[in-house]
């Protein structure tokens, strides 16, 4: 191939082709954005797999991210430290999944990891009122919210014990087709 | 990580992909299984030569990437206005790319060997080019390349003999039957991800809350995404609060009030049909320029005009969702549309192929002044469309607000547009150039329309469905409708005697039948000639490929019952385990 890069070795390129969903142009852009967040912490030569780790609050400043509400339970789901701190793996990682190629089951998995906030593997009543908060910022009275993620819970959940599994989400997932489309972002 | 050894190298990547867990991990695990296909198989030819395939594959992909279109305006607009706005867009391209695959081929195929054997067409001495035609089509034009009676039925000798006849007419059914098959397979695939159809509770609050458009990137956007989100919220727990119970009259009224609507634009949808039926029966002492403008000026107001009558109508319904009041309003532009076509094909096949002596140019003319006249009313509806109601919205009523975009009825703009073309391929080759440019224009017309006009879609969700309903109707009516009157053409009509590639024919489908008798002299190229006789000619084997394809349609459907039934006893079953062991 003509053009010449020093970030990554060829086999790094390689490695990131086969385990995400982007092209080697694609990774070196993501590099590029990477850098840009913080240029003196990022070095441009990443062929010794430097242990470089972006810090939740500049990650957020991302035009991609910055408007959305889920944005730091996305990066907090995609950290290692569960503290929003993302190497460019997991930076590249995060992409990936929520890019358009990603497939159903793989987006499913992350998006109940993003809902889940207490980390309990299950979606239960907090949760919810958690993700309405943070989708309507507040403007519903707390009865309504109690009476609306009642509401979810009692439709999705199918073995009844009020809180939503892994299963109860993928089957509500499965009647919604927008999801799909829905859940991407662009890069 | 047992399981993926035993899979091919491509479906072992596919799986690492698609595993959930961090990028270190993935790396691992694809490092432990190529060392492991190392050290156990050693088949290291094996390995570099399925290395070399993906590398290949990787940089067809990049390639790729540089050749697409459109992508930063795009990622703009869905981070502006949202999925649902998008997917106009991308529907645009995508038909873009249908003509343009079909500008390739009938130019390579078809108008490329005529100029390379005989560059200057044959004019009659007293036509000129003048500014016109591009309005009109007809004058010089008439004698180009760009309509079917520019093209010879010889043999054209050259480096090789190429036969014409066999390349008109094949181009064209293989480009139609390429695009059947490249519509079927998108409106599956499209079917089995995006079509759910039981309960589409669409205002239930699971939907609501996990209907949040994640690509929305601007701000003013994204709060209002959020006020319509709460707004939502509201309205479905005041449902739920009173689930109102009709009376008997009041059904009685609203079923009183449907009737009349679909009766009215019914009659409305025939009686434009009609009216454009006695427009071009009647004699009308215009000058001729005129004349030939005045159809597809009429069929271009009423498409433009009668839409909005039908959303009227629809003001005064009452529907119980949103997704029926979508369908009613798109069931009824599409009978409008349909009808419109159908009378004009009716007239040109019926009317035209007697009348006149070169009819398919006459027919092809016909077809590029309604592709250039309904580009123009494209571009005043939208300027009326999007521009006078905004500034209407903003400045005279501010009740009415910002206009949104529609997409429903832009996309069967579009897919109108589309069928013009299709049936225009058979009578003019060179359509689809004319159909590239104007689709292109559009795309950046209507962005900047969209920007500066519109704002963001209240109601949110219904995109992929629509999506889906979309490509149906592309196929389905339109497509097969084009498909239809090309091959009604081929198959039934005589080809005009003075001019075109089939001249001196009884039909055009009648060439095949006149090569087949010309292989078969030649003794290698026997098996074509028994496929012909056997199999395309014969009666016994088309009905046994349908009690066949009968037999197996009811086979899968049974199996979709079958299949129905489990889900519903697995459902009963998770209830009753959890019920057992709380």
């Amino acid at each position: 191939m003509g053009n010449k890069q020093t970030t990554f070795t060829d086999e790094q390129l390689e490695a990131y082709q086969d385990c995400t969903f982007f092209t080697r142009k694609e990774v070196l852009r993501l590099h590029g954005r990477y850098r840009e967040l913080a240029p003196h912490l990022v070095p441009l030569d990443f062929t010794n797999n430097p242990d470089i780790k972006v810090p939740l609050t500049l990650i957020v400043t991302m035009p991609e991210l910055k408007e959305n509400p889920f944005r730091d339970r996305i990066v907090e789901t995609f950290s290692e430290d569960g503290h929003g701190n993302l190497s460019f793996n997991d930076f590249v990682d995060m992409f990936s999944a929520l890019c358009e190629t990603s497939p159903r089951e793989l987006k499913t998995i992350y998006a109940f990891k993003i809902y889940d906030f207490n980390r309990d593997n299950f979606i239960c009543k907090e949760d919810l009122r958690k993700t309405l908060n943070k989708l309507t910022k507040g403007e519903l009275t707390p009865e309504e919210v109690t009476l609306v993620c009642d509401k979810a819970v009692e439709e999705a959940d199918l073995d009844g014990d009020s809180k939503l599994s892994f299963s109860d989400f993928e089957n509500m997932i499965s009647k919604a087709p927008d999801f799909l489309s829905n859940f991407h972002i662009r890069i | 990580v047992k399981e993926f050894v035993a899979l091919s190298t491509r479906d072992r990547i596919r799986a690492i992909r698609d595993l959930a867990m961090s990028f270190e991990e993935k790396k691992h695990i694809r490092w432990v299984l190529t060392d492991k296909q190392l050290n156990l198989y050693c088949y290291t030819c094996n390995k570099l030569h399925s290395q070399s395939l993906r590398r290949c594959g990787y940089s067809i992909r990049s390639a790729r990437q540089t050749l697409e279109l459109w992508q930063g305006i795009m990622k703009e607009i869905g981070g502006k206005f949202g999925t649902s706005v998008l997917s106009y867009f991308l529907f645009l391209k995508w038909l873009l790319m249908f003509n343009i695959f079909s500008f390739l081929i009938n130019f390579g195929f078809i108008t490329i060997p005529l100029l390379v054997y005989d560059p200057s067409p044959n004019i009659p001495p007293n036509v000129s080019f003048r500014g016109l035609e591009i309005l009109t089509g007809a004058g010089y034009f008439n004698y180009t390349v760009m309509y079917y009676g520019g093209y010879s039925n010889e043999t054209l000798i050259g480096l090789v003999d190429y036969n014409m006849q066999l390349a008109y007419f094949f181009t064209i059914a293989v480009y139609m039957v390429l695009c059947g098959i490249a519509l079927i397979f998108s409106m599956a695939s499209s079917f089995k991800e995006n079509y759910v159809l039981a309960d589409t509770v669409s205002n239930s609050a699971w939907q609501l809350l996990c209907s949040w458009d994640f690509s929305i990137t601007n701000e003013r956007a994204v709060r209002q995404r959020k006020n319509n989100l709460r707004v939502q919220l509201k309205e479905s727990l005041s449902e739920r609060a009173q689930r109102e119970l009709l009376t008997l009259s009041e059904k009685l009224k609203h079923f009183g009030v449907h009737l009349g609507s679909w009766l009215l634009s019914t009659g409305l949808a025939v009686g434009c049909g009609a009216s454009i039926y006695y427009l071009y029966a009647a004699n009308w002492s215009l000058l001729q320029e005129a004349e030939t403008l005045l159809v597809p000026f009429v069929v271009s107001l009423m498409n433009l005009v009668v839409p909005l009558f039908y959303s009227l109508f629809n003001k005064f319904e009452h529907y119980s969702s949103l997704g029926r009041q979508i369908y009613a309003l798109v069931v009824r532009n599409v009978l409008l549309k349909m009808s419109i076509l159908a009378v004009l094909c009716y007239y040109w096949m019926n009317v035209v192929a007697e009348k006149f002596s070169c009819w398919e140019s006459m027919v092809g003319q016909a077809l590029y002044r309604l592709v250039i006249v309904d580009f123009l009313f494209l571009m005043l509806g939208s300027f009326f469309g999007e521009f006078l109601s905004n500034v209407i919205g903003t400045r005279l009523l501010p009740r009415l607000g910002v206009p949104e975009f529609d997409v429903a009825r832009n996309v069967l703009e579009l897919i109108y547009a589309q069928t013009l073309a299709w049936i225009g391929i058979y009578f003019s080759p060179l359509l689809p150039a004319i159909q590239i440019l104007k689709f292109f224009i559009l795309f950046y017309l209507k962005k900047v329309s969209l920007t500066q006009n519109c704002q963001p879609p209240r109601r949110t969700g219904r995109a992929a469905q629509m999506q889906t309903i979309f490509i149906a109707l592309l196929f389905f009516p339109f497509f097969v409708g084009a498909l239809s009157i090309v091959a009604y053409t081929a198959w039934r009509l005589t080809p005009s005697e003075q001019c075109g590639p089939f001249r001196g024919l009884n039909n055009t489908f009648s060439v095949v039948g006149v090569w087949i008798d010309d292989l078969q002299e030649i003794p290698a190229s026997q098996w074509v000639v028994w496929i012909y006789q056997n199999v395309i000619r014969s009666e016994i084997f088309y009905f046994l490929i349908t009690l066949i394809i009968i037999v197996i349609i009811y086979i899968f459907w049974q199996v979709t019952q079958g299949r129905k039934q489990l889900i519903g006893q697995l459902r009963q079953q998770i209830v009753n385990v959890s019920v057992l062991h709380p």
